[in-house]
């Protein structure tokens, strides 16, 4: 049952994380539409700090991954000894291996908007390589009922 | 020892199953069919829309008359999109200009080749290359008299157990000499899902 739980473990952490994107083809609840073209674009990137909230789960399958191995070792109070220090080992290795924070940078691109009654707006979203804008697109400034604002190209 | 060795052969087979999970099937299917895929915007939705829009604006009495001795011009604006999904609206204009154009009854000009056109009719003017007798001449063409144009909208509800997405499409044939309205329709499609917590 312990080797199942690590051998899960393991598969676990190589799942990567999905990449977070809009969710253009879904029906949502949605305000109001304003049409218009982008007059300028400029790529920009904004770098953060992120705190590795997995970092617990970590240690914690590092210590159990080092005191199964070390369970191998040993009869009666030595097996206890060296199931201690693996699991010690362990999670002290996982603890070094994985930094607390990372920096990630967050690519964005700011847009240059003219309404049709000619107003202007700049508006900055996630850069989404699969619509990338360029001056004169036409466009859609979707006002999503969640307090949220999106420009897709119109078609 | 031999838990180890079970350890490893437990993650090799499930990587295994994993890789051999990943199959693709491709078939062929009937492209009128009704999609029930998902509750979005869907390929139904459109065909349903174009075939509505079509019939009414060959049906409508008003439009008999004006394509009684004569073929009208026509030039399809872009429909509006007023939901939050990201619809392809030209392919929608484009089964309707082309289901008109097969009536006989109508003629169109297509705006979205205008700089084509140009860059060809500079090449046989200016290119040098075409004998300009026989070369296409500008200032040729002939002018749209009507615009087609549209708006579509959705309203969305949802809760824990049921979405339900209300598209409205609404068409208007405008007389771009007078801005009178000569026809105008609107069709409907109510779209409802149900959350299953238990699904086979």
């Amino acid at each position: 049952m312990k080797a199942l739980l690590v051998c899960c473990m393991l598969l676990a952490a190589q799942i990567s994380p999905a990449l977070a994107d809009y969710k253009r083809n879904e029906a949502v609840p949605v305000e109001k539409v304003l049409f218009g073209k982008v007059t300028s674009v400029r790529h920009i990137s904004e770098t953060e700090l992120i705190e590795d909230r997995n970092h617990g789960w970590k240690v914690f399958g590092g210590a159990l991954l080092g005191g199964t191995i070390g369970n191998q070792f040993g009869s009666g109070s030595g097996r206890v000894l060296t199931t201690v220090l693996g699991a010690m080992l362990g999670g002290s290795l996982a603890d070094d291996n994985h930094p607390r924070a990372k920096q990630i940078t967050i690519q964005l691109v700011e847009l240059m908007i003219t309404i049709s009654g000619g107003q202007e707006y700049m508006v900055v979203q996630d850069f989404d390589p699969t619509m990338v804008f360029q001056a004169k697109d036409k466009i859609r400034m979707v006002y999503l009922a969640d307090g949220t604002v999106r420009i897709d190209k119109q078609m | 020892m031999k838990k180890l060795l079970l350890v490893s052969a437990i993650g090799l087979s499930l990587s295994l199953l994993a890789g051999c999970a990943n199959k693709t099937v491709v078939k062929y299917g009937d492209a009128e069919a009704v999609e029930t895929t998902s509750i979005n915007f869907g390929s139904t939705d459109l065909q349903k829309i174009a075939q509505q829009m079509t019939e009414s604006l060959l049906q409508s009495p008003v439009v008999g008359t004006v394509t009684a001795n004569k073929r009208p011009i026509v030039f399809v604006d872009t429909v509006k999109n007023k939901t939050s999904e990201h619809i392809d609206t030209e392919s929608l204009t484009d089964s309707i200009s082309t289901q008109l154009l097969r009536s006989g009854k109508f003629r169109f000009v297509d705006m979205s080749k205008v700089s084509a056109v140009r860059e060809q009719l500079n090449y046989q003017n200016e290119g040098g290359l075409v004998d300009p007798n026989k070369a296409v001449q500008f200032g040729k063409q002939v002018g749209a008299e009507y615009m087609l144009y549209g708006n579509l909208a959705s309203i969305v509800k949802t809760n824990a157990d049921k979405s339900d997405v209300y598209y409205k499409f609404t068409m208007r044939l405008m007389d771009l000499e007078s801005g009178l309205i000569e026809w105008a329709d609107e069709t409907e499609i109510r779209k409802t899902s149900d959350k299953k917590l238990v699904g086979w």
